[in-house]
């Protein structure tokens, strides 16, 4: 029995099965492991595969509420964001094997520089043959506005990756380069933050050079190439939005470096110079780092479709009043064509050979190379120059004879368009697969950065592996697996990167980092969709209790109570017409209608779809949220997920589920409040949260205690109020009464030391809204000043007895409902005087082109 | 022949337009058989923000930029203009064939400039000299191959090849080729401005036979690039005489384009398909490109606006014999 559990819990390296003629990381070509993973392999070996599995769900669960994520396009909504996912198993680098890839890396580096700078500047390779014109002028990575926009200064390229893999002979090869805004570095960052967590022992034992040199050399590479505030310039990061595969490396990145994330319409162009939209106006940018393909950044002079660009910032460019990083026109580079011209460009730019080899291309331009590769097609890959629009790599071998006459056919029309490469056998590299170590094939991309003086590699990079065994296919699209990549340092390195760089305490003068109008739309909405939560998470959880009295007792008296509250539930989330009008059917069975509004994500106002919204919103400004923040933000949805909206349709989880939805959002609250400064983004998140609960608790009490019951309904009712806004113990300790509608109104209406009152609501937002940054007139209230204060100071002039006077109304207490209609109307049109005033990024763009117009015949 | 060209385009706005980037191409460029003697903008409301430039083709371009809330954009351009009448290509029509062009446009340069140098030693010329031809040829072809390929307007096809293919007979010189396709696209095309918009494919037009002037000088261009000649787009204007009897009508005239081909060793030779005309001297030259999308005589980006309604008018004034 020892001898089974034993097995069972072996990693299975003994096992390991290499195949003949592939080379593998741990185990080279021979059956033995390579010295330099001997260590690593026996430390894993001694964990067994159930640890090991623990700290892989360790992993995961770290990734996930950090807010980890590869999107992917395509599907419904939920499922956009997926979790990244990390092998524990790293990849291990050895320190001289590391020497060779580096000074290959560099090398490759400043010779894409170069070559860059030429198709850019003077157009030397074109003109001597060295490079065809085709190549160049085909690829749709050329862009002939940005020739001769390129700022004067030796690092073009600021910041590149290469696809690197390993052939049968062990040797290095580069698959292909990412040259206009390289994806990735971000990953690794968080891959290398999280294996240190949870292989903690291991990477202590471990000398593996640390990371995070490389990102300081991207600051300063940045630093440097700025043009005007060199000692302090304004960098921002831009990112086509939420939406984008990467999104979350963009919003980690920024955060990281401290840069403004900002998406196009953040940016305008005025006087040649790129300004971003904050909410104190209008502050200058100085360079750009950028996440956004070349084609999308410049509707006037790139692609004239584009939403997600800056109008007129080629322009800002051009007059050398900010920097873009990648350049303009780097994605030329991005182009398999190029990898067959690289060693003779190497030898005439750098007078040397290339160090670190492409995979085997044949350019079809040229006609010796069109015919081998006609002539080969079987085995060979097929790769268009440019990539996108379904312009797939085609394996010859895998093509029927009718797909090889019509891709033959393709080549011999344009030829200039199509290469083919070499069929490659990757290497493979050790994983943890369900509970055993096993081979997968593994691409490894590495990170170089210009730091101002040279290029600098990352001692690592991003190592993803298939997610099947006979997988070739690595991209994260297809649900390829990351590993971290371990470069070991030799005995006499000395860890990069701990050292800080200045001894000396220094006093450094704080950069309040603008707050960009979209930012700032969208923690309004945070703040108004947490409210809506919970007013209707309590709310709800009130209905429930007092639905299972009604089964429990079937008195007439909890019934109508039930029935106002359920009634006020629709009026509250303004799910009409629910309850509300004609809604005697779902009364009597009120349970499918819960669910309803508990579940659905597709219907607006359930508490679903105001979760999701919650969490879109706040995940657009994933940057400006505490690590711990973010986690009750994950945990929000994550557990509404599982306990309800995945859980069968059933009183008990619901109530439960709601329990900890309330937890939930108090724990939210209690984060912001607490690691938020009193800033800009805390008036508007603050601001979004008070004017949604002023909203919320109007309609409660509109829809409820503005009504006339009976007595004893009425006594229900008021309690079910109460206990609803967390104010029951409250009352029961102020007034030591028996629950009365005057009393009720005062602690809930008009007591302003009360923070669960509209009176409290109303003050707060008019002390934040008197503190928004504004750019005119001073000395004058500006107009959401003016409505704010109009709505306090009616609610401040009123009292309980003229409110609950009796007009004669049978039905409803005339005044009181006439103040909270009002107050409601005056908050929606300060909601929307704040949206003008302060998010006004939103005005849309349109291109006007003159249509020909009819002309005169000779 | 010296000419006044007025060329005024209205955008006449719903709602206020905060912001607006426009880059024109309005001002006639200067080569050989023109000169641009004076060009001036006036633009309302008055930009705060100009400047201009020559663009990758040698274009002149202005880039300018409204930035108070208008209603109302006015953008005049007035230019004059010297035309020097072009030596007669008659003379021309016995030169190179079509696939000894397209042969010569393959080449890569290194080894046209081996080729040429032999000749020139051939003939015994001053080395220096021959090096410093073949280098501008070389230029010109590099420029020349740039306009082979596709564009954005325009992708070649077997559509296109195919209604090309009875000009292209075996060792036809060039321009003869060129000529008879100018002929049979103004006999085969009805002009038709109610049918194409600037955003009508090639492919419709061909299919339908109609188009205006654009789309003519798009097709013809696609044509050639389908036999693997150069190509190239050109705006402008054209002169319109009035009826004889009748008053020249002021701000009748139009914008108007037409086509390019590439002949090494004489240069860019200009066709017009829509009025089956070689361009002489009525014919004034703003810009050129692989197409329209490259020289887009004005091009804006406005934020807000609402609906736009736009108004052109463009008249060209002869001043002198």
């Amino acid at each position: 029995m020892g001898n089974a559990e034993t097995a069972t819990n072996t990693i299975g390296v003994q096992y390991y099965e290499t195949r003949l003629g592939v080379y593998d990381e741990m185990v080279a070509t021979e059956h033995k492991v390579l010295p330099y993973w001997e260590r690593f392999i026996g430390a894993l070996e001694t964990m067994g595969s159930d640890e090991i599995g623990h700290r892989r769900r360790e992993a995961q669960r770290l990734l996930r509420e950090n807010g980890v994520t590869y999107n992917v396009y395509g599907g419904d909504e939920q499922k956009l964001a997926r979790p990244w996912r990390l092998d524990p198993v790293p990849l291990l680098i050895s320190s001289e094997e590391w020497l060779t890839i580096e000074a290959g890396l560099k090398q490759r580096a400043e010779l894409l520089n170069l070559i860059l700078k030429d198709i850019y500047g003077e157009q030397t390779l074109l003109k001597k043959g060295l490079l065809p014109a085709e190549l160049v002028f085909g690829h749709n990575g050329f862009f002939h506005a940005c020739v001769g926009t390129l700022p004067n200064h030796p690092k073009q390229l600021a910041l590149y990756s290469a696809n690197l893999v390993r052939g049968s002979k062990g040797r290095l090869w580069v698959l292909s380069d990412r040259t206009q805004a390289p994806s990735g570095s971000g990953y690794a960052l968080e891959n290398r933050t999280v294996m240190t967590r949870i292989l903690a022992d291991i990477f202590r034992e471990t000398q593996v050079q640390r990371i995070g040199g490389f990102f300081k050399g991207l600051d300063k590479g940045l630093t440097t190439i700025a043009r005007h505030n060199k000692d302090n310039p304004r960098i921002v990061v831009l990112t086509p939005g939420p939406f984008n595969e990467t999104y979350f490396e963009h919003a980690y990145l920024a955060s990281y470096l401290g840069y403004t994330l900002v998406q196009g319409d953040d940016l305008t162009v005025r006087d040649g110079y790129v300004w971003l939209k904050s909410l104190e106006g209008l502050q200058p940018v100085d360079v750009i780092l950028r996440r956004l393909d070349d084609s999308f950044c410049d509707p006037l002079t790139l692609r004239s479709n584009s939403r997600l660009g800056i109008t007129g910032l080629l322009e800002a460019v051009r007059r050398g009043n900010v920097v873009v990083a990648n350049p303009l026109g780097s994605s030329v580079l991005e182009n398999p064509g190029l990898l067959a011209f690289l060693p003779k460009l190497a030898r005439y730019f750098l007078n040397e050979d290339l160090l670190l080899p492409s995979v085997a291309s044949w350019w079809c331009g040229q006609s010796r190379e069109r015919d081998f590769v006609l002539n080969n097609l079987d085995k060979l890959i097929i790769k268009q120059i440019n990539r996108g629009q379904g312009n797939q790599t085609l394996y010859g071998s895998r093509l029927s004879s009718t797909d090889k006459d019509s891709l033959r056919a393709a080549i011999i029309a344009k030829p200039y368009l199509y290469v083919g490469q070499e069929q490659f056998s990757f290497s493979m590299v050790p994983s943890f697969i369900d509970h055993h170590i096993e081979p997968r094939n593994a691409v490894l991309r590495s990170f170089i950065v210009a730091n101002g003086e040279d290029y600098q590699v990352m001692p690592g990079g991003l190592t993803r592996v298939a997610r099947d065994k006979d997988d070739i296919v690595v991209s994260n699209q297809a649900g390829g697996i990351s590993k971290d990549t371990w470069v070991l340092a030799t005995e006499d390195d000395k860890p990069a990167g701990v050292t800080p760089q200045s001894s000396r305490n220094q006093f450094i003068d704080a950069v309040a980092e603008p707050l960009t109008s979209r930012a700032a739309d969208h923690l309004f909405w945070v703040g108004r969709y947490l409210e809506r939560i919970d007013g209707a998470a309590r709310l709800l959880r009130t209905i429930l209790l007092k639905y299972r009295d009604t089964q429990e007792f079937k008195e007439a008296t909890d019934t109508h109570c039930l029935t106002v509250l359920l009634r006020s539930l629709t009026h509250v989330t303004a799910t009409y017409p629910g309850f509300a009008k004609n809604g005697e059917k779902l009364l009597a069975a009120p349970e499918t209608e819960l669910f309803s509004l508990a579940k659905d994500s597709k219907r607006p106002g359930s508490l679903a779809a105001n979760i999701q919204a919650f969490v879109q919103s706040a995940f657009s400004i994933r940057d400006l949220w505490s690590q711990d923040t973010w986690r009750s933000v994950d945990s929000i949805q994550h557990r509404w997920q599982q306990r309800v909206i995945n859980n069968e349709s059933a009183i008990e989880p619901l109530q439960s589920g709601l329990d900890e939805l309330i937890t939930g959002i108090v724990a939210f609250t209690g984060l912001t409040t607490e690691s938020m400064t009193r800033e800009a983004s805390w008036l508007m998140l603050d601001s979004g949260r008070r004017l949604e609960r002023a909203l919320v608790l109007i309609a409660l009490l509109r829809s409820t205690i503005a009504l006339r019951h009976d007595q004893a309904t009425q006594n229900q009712v008021l309690e079910a109020v109460l206990f609803s806004t967390d104010s029951l113990n409250i009352y029961l300790r102020r007034y030591r009464a028996f629950i009365q509608l005057p009393m009720l109104l005062e602690l809930l209406l008009l007591d302003e030391t009360h923070p669960r009152s509209v009176a409290y609501q109303l003050h707060q937002l008019s002390i934040h809204i008197s503190l928004l940054p504004r750019e005119h007139n001073k000395c004058q209230l500006s107009e959401e000043e003016r409505l704010i204060i109009k709505a306090y100071t009616d609610l401040r002039l009123s009292n309980a007895a003229d409110l609950l006077k009796d007009d004669g109304d049978e039905g409803i207490y005339k005044a009181l409902d006439i103040l909270l209609t009002d107050t409601t109307t005056l908050l929606w049109r300060v909601a929307e005087v704040i949206a003008r005033a302060y998010f006004s990024h939103s005005q849309t763009s349109q291109l006007m082109t003159a249509n020909n117009p009819p002309e005169d015949e000779l | 022949m010296k000419y006044r060209i007025t060329h005024t385009t209205v955008y006449n706005y719903s709602q206020s337009v905060g912001l607006c980037q426009n880059e024109a191409r309005l001002q006639p460029r200067d080569f050989w058989r023109q000169r641009c003697e004076s060009s001036c903008f006036e633009i309302t409301p008055i930009p705060v923000d100009f400047r201009e430039f020559t663009d990758f083709f040698g274009n002149r371009v202005a880039y300018f930029a409204i930035q108070q809330p208008h209603k109302q954009l006015v953008v005049t351009a007035i230019s004059e203009v010297a035309l020097f009448p072009r030596p007669d290509i008659t003379g021309l029509l016995k030169h190179l064939s079509w696939e000894q062009v397209r042969d010569k446009l393959q080449e890569t340069p290194g080894q046209t400039a081996n080729r040429y140098q032999n000749q020139s030693q051939l003939q015994i010329q001053g080395q220096s000299q021959s090096q410093d031809q073949t280098q501008d040829s070389g230029q010109e072809i590099l420029e020349a191959r740039y306009y082979v390929l596709d564009s954005p307007m325009i992708t070649t096809s077997r559509e296109l090849a195919d209604y090309a293919r009875p000009s292209f007979q075996p060792d036809r010189p060039l321009l003869d080729v060129v000529r008879d396709l100018m002929q049979r696209i103004y006999a085969n095309f009805t002009y038709d401005p109610t049918f194409t918009t600037i955003a009508t494919p090639l492919s419709e037009v061909l299919l339908h036979r109609r188009g205006v002037c654009q789309d003519f000088a798009h097709l013809a261009i696609g044509c050639l690039r389908s036999f693997g000649l150069a190509a190239r787009y050109i705006s402008g204007y054209v002169e319109t005489l009035p009826e004889p009897g009748q008053q020249r009508l002021v701000g009748a005239d139009a914008s108007h384009a037409w086509f390019a081909v590439y002949l090494p060793g004489t240069g860019w030779v200009e066709f017009d398909p829509t009025n089956n005309k070689l361009p002489f001297d009525q014919h004034i030259t703003l810009a050129w490109g692989r197409d329209f999308a490259d020289v887009t005589p004005l091009k804006g980006i406005a934020y807000g606006g609402g609906q736009h309604m736009l108004s052109v008018s463009v008249d060209v004034l002869r001043l002198e014999q």
